[in-house]
């Protein structure tokens, strides 16, 4: 197989250009907007994963990415007057911890869901959902309502919120390579015809509920590194961190980011932190209504626009946009295989489909 | 057969020119009043042409005006002259109600003492502009919006301080928001943050952030005197509580829970229903009934106090004021859906006094709010236009009031001292003449406070109105040795129920017909 230059280019040059923003953008855009884009990105992209190859649409991530907070809360944490358990663990350690048991609790929550599927599969992770937020709350030995507060980050990310959006930029790529490189492998493209066909492919002897099992998993760990990352730059979290809104939150960024691609996580991402920073700086906005506390209105006519136009969200814009503009002849089946996910020239190499 | 290296080459410059346009866009967003004056939320793109025109002037010759001025300008943050505020409120949530109060109350500081103008005539949400003290020039570069949560609180305060360059934050308004905010406080020690309304104990008593001033009471605090009264004078032995379940809620019912037990009094059941519940009646289920229990003390605010009661009464019976009392959010609004048997129940204190007492300070700062808007709609008015005062006398918009005077006093007391360090000195050395009652510092930046105990009672009309009946005079934070920063912030379980001894117990002035008896 030759390396086709189309496919690595674009996400390198965004890489170079991402690396260089701190030289020419301004500290909050860089700090605040990209560094949460960057998080919330990755943990949205758990659910395109999910949704988008393995037919699964799981409400769950926010949680698995707020328990790796709370993780990171309970064990680093030692000050007085905080609450958890106040362990004082080192900070890396506390990580390995922290991300350890996020994929232990993804692994048991994603076998309880792994024989439902679409609408039940949905409600069963939101249910979830609702669980770990009233868990958190409920058990104060973990948290309490009021939360976890004064989390520090390890020193060497200490009062450098510059080091952190390097970080959560590196980290972003390598979800994004290792995600696209899943996709590839012969679980990944399973998991796409567990997606497409589950009974065939229980008929052909794949076992389904354990792809489906080790694909919430796996996604579960990645939400859970977005979450280490969200408490460092955040210094705090509590239950309704990862309350319905929240969660539902999540799910608008994928919609409207596109379930078809993966980079449509953080494409979703950017546009619901920058919409949230920005929308109320736009001048004479107001006066027609939208204000700060407009803002849920705003994102909502914004995905009602998406899904209307658009199912596929931005990303799925960007690729009818494309359609359009090239001349006629071009192989469309091509098209229709990306939007799907899928890399035609990988898939015929392979051709394990059994 | 798909995609070529020229498709790959136009997709990346694609994502190329569209991230360096997002980050030209974003990238001006810098640190200096020009940004934060457009960014001001709807203060920059209301303001008048004139209001406009001060508050959007070139750095520079800030810079040279305030040096003249012989203002101390080189030592602030954004190294302009200029003192850049912003205000943290509340515009969703279980307080979303309370954004016009708090703002119209830190407003109303600059309008009454500092020369400005609202930008507005009906809303305190539009800003005002030209307020100058002590020859500097304080310019409203933002509102935030909270939500009650701690994440949007930091996000909030992060958005003005880092992209609206504020350099000093009035608020925050609620309890786990404040906690969050003073270790936010701790990691940026040249920010300056005076409180707004938030109560709970943990902001100061434990995170003690240098460059995090209080100049309210802590929940706890605004409950004193009504343990007392309830055993001593009320007769009750035993209670039941219902608390938020937060840091407030906490805090509000450790005072009551500290001062009652500490007289003698025992509580035997606490119940703790999530704060925005919307469904009481599992929560009231839990409360012994009226026969097992000499009273009931409410700890539940904002959009649930109301809807905890009504549980109440669905559950075990009408309300009897005899057998139930309250925090701050007990008021006499209750009675409208609840009926008149509300009357006779005690209320714990605020930020401010009730409307039947009254003092030329206090005349004095009701007439400067209804001469600063001609209407406001704050909460209490149901979020309709009313006289400004309506919003400002009660504790939301006042906590802020003083937020916002506490401001103006630090910097007229050092000459405009705005550098951080100038700043918090003063403002930690202040003795504060408000309009209700002198406030000073503790050593963690903490108000000692009067605090006021009152009474739902029938007026001649028949109609439930509020009563003052006592106010303990400068309760402290740590409740006589009863909290400090070693003991555990209050929470679920503690404080413990323990008789003890409370400077004030037995102590507290008397109010009669609004004239305190002593």
């Amino acid at each position: 197989m030759t390396i086709d230059r189309s496919r690595w280019l674009p996400p390198l040059v965004v890489l170079v250009v991402l690396a260089a923003l701190p030289l020419f953008g301004s500290e909050f855009f860089v700090t605040f907007v990209m560094t949460r884009t960057f998080m919330l990105g990755m943990a949205a992209a758990t659910i395109v994963f999910l949704s988008g190859f393995g037919g699964m649409t799981s409400m769950a991530q926010f949680l698995m990415f707020g328990i790796a907070g709370f993780m990171i809360g309970n064990l680093s944490v030692s000050e007085a007057g905080s609450k958890g358990l106040k362990l004082g663990l080192d900070p890396w350690l506390s990580v390995v911890l922290a991300l350890v048991i996020t994929t232990v609790v993804a692994l048991i929550l994603g076998a309880v869901a792994s024989r439902t599927t679409g609408i039940y599969y949905l409600m069963l992770t939101f249910i979830f959902a609702v669980i770990g937020f009233f868990f958190f709350g409920q058990v104060t030995t973990f948290s309490g309502f009021g939360g976890i507060t004064g989390i520090d980050p390890p020193p060497v990310l200490l009062d450098h919120p510059i080091r952190l959006y390097f970080v959560a930029l590196a980290l972003s790529f390598a979800t994004y390579f290792t995600l696209r490189a899943v996709i590839r492998t012969p679980f990944g493209l399973a998991l796409q015809g567990i997606r497409d066909e589950p009974v065939r492919m229980a008929a052909l002897g794949w076992n389904v509920p354990l792809h489906r099992t080790l694909a919430f998993a796996m996604a579960g760990f990645l939400a859970g590194v977005a979450g280490v990352l969200n408490v460092w730059w955040n210094g705090q979290i509590d239950p309704r961190s990862i309350s319905i809104g929240p969660t539902i939150d999540l799910l608008i960024i994928a919609v409207i980011g596109g379930m078809a691609r993966l980079e449509g996580a953080w494409i979703g991402a950017f546009v619901f932190v920058a919409a949230n920073n920005y929308l109320r700086s736009i001048p004479l906005v107001d006066r027609i209504g939208i204000t700060e506390a407009r803002f849920n209105t705003v994102i909502g006519a914004l995905v009602l626009l998406i899904v209307i136009a658009s199912p596929d969200g931005i990303t799925g814009l960007y690729d009818r946009l494309r359609r359009a503009w090239r001349p006629i002849g071009v192989d469309q089946a091509a098209n229709q295989l990306a939007l799907e996910g899928n890399d035609p020239s990988i898939s015929n190499d392979r051709g394990e489909i059994r | 057969m798909n995609n070529t290296p020229k498709t790959g080459l136009r997709r990346a410059l694609v994502a190329l020119v569209a991230l360096c346009l997002i980050a030209a866009a974003c990238g001006s967003d810098d640190d200096s009043g020009e940004a934060s004056g457009s960014a001001s939320d709807s203060a920059s793109a209301s303001a008048s042409a004139s209001a406009s025109a001060s508050a959007s002037e070139p750095a520079s010759a800030d810079d040279g005006e305030a040096s003249e001025d012989g203002a101390a300008a080189g030592g602030d943050i954004n190294g302009d002259g200029i003192l850049q505020v912003g205000i943290m409120g509340e515009c969703e949530g279980p307080f979303g109600g309370f954004h016009e109060d708090v703002v119209g109350g830190a407003s109303l500081a600059f309008i009454e003492l500092a020369g400005a103008s609202s930008n507005s005539s009906t809303s305190a949400l539009e800003g005002f502009s030209g307020a100058t003290v002590a020859g500097v020039e304080i310019e409203l570069v933002g509102i935030g919006c909270g939500d009650d949560t701690p994440d949007t609180a930091i996000q909030e305060i992060r958005r003005l301080v880092e992209q609206d360059g504020s350099e000093v934050i009035l608020g925050p308004l609620s309890g786990d928001e404040s906690i969050a905010m003073a270790n936010f406080a701790k990691d940026n020690p040249d920010i300056t943050i005076i409180n707004g309304t938030a109560g709970a104990q943990e902001t100061t008593l434990q995170v003690q952030a240098e460059n995090y001033f209080r100049f309210n009471g802590d929940g706890a605090q605004w409950n004193a005197g009504i343990g007392d009264i309830l055993h001593n004078t009320a007769g009750w032995e035993t209670a039941a509580v219902i608390v938020d379940d937060y840091s407030f809620g906490w805090t509000s019912a450790a005072g009551f829970i500290a001062e009652f037990c500490a007289a003698g009094g025992d509580v035997v059941q606490r119940v703790f229903p999530p704060l925005g519940t919307t469904d009481y009646s599992s929560f009231v289920a839990q409360l012994p009934d009226p026969d097992e229990v000499d009273g009931y003390f409410w700890v539940v605010g904002g959009t649930g106090t109301q809807a905890s009661l009504e549980a109440f009464v669905n559950a075990k019976g009408d309300l009897n004021g005899a057998q139930h009392a309250g925090n701050l959010f007990f008021n006499p609004g209750l009675a409208a859906a609840l009926g008149p048997g509300i009357a006779g129940a005690y209320v714990g204190g605020f930020a401010s006094l009730p409307g039947d007492v009254t003092s030329p300070a206090i005349d004095a700062y009701i007439a400067a709010a209804d001469g600063a808007w001609e209407s406001l709609p704050g909460a209490l008015s149901g979020n309709e236009p009313a006289a400004p005062s309506v919003a400002l006398t009660f504790g939301f918009g006042y906590s802020y009031y003083v937020a916002g005077l506490a401001l103006i006093e630090a910097m007229e007391a050092n000459g405009g001292d705005i550098s951080p360090a100038g700043l918090q000195a003063s403002l930690a050395g202040l003795t504060l003449d408000a309009p209700y009652g002198q406030i000073t510092l503790d050593e963690n930046r903490q108000a000692i406070v009067d605090a006021a105990v009152q009474q739902l009672v029938l007026d001649d009309n028949g109609e439930v109105v509020s009563r003052t009946v006592a106010i303990v005079p400068g309760v402290d934070q740590t409740f006589g040795g009863v909290f400090s920063p070693d003991t555990p912030p209050p929470s679920r379980e503690d404080p413990g129920c323990v008789e003890a001894d409370l400077p004030w117990v037995g102590n507290a002035i008397p109010v009669v017909d609004g004239v305190p008896q002593g």
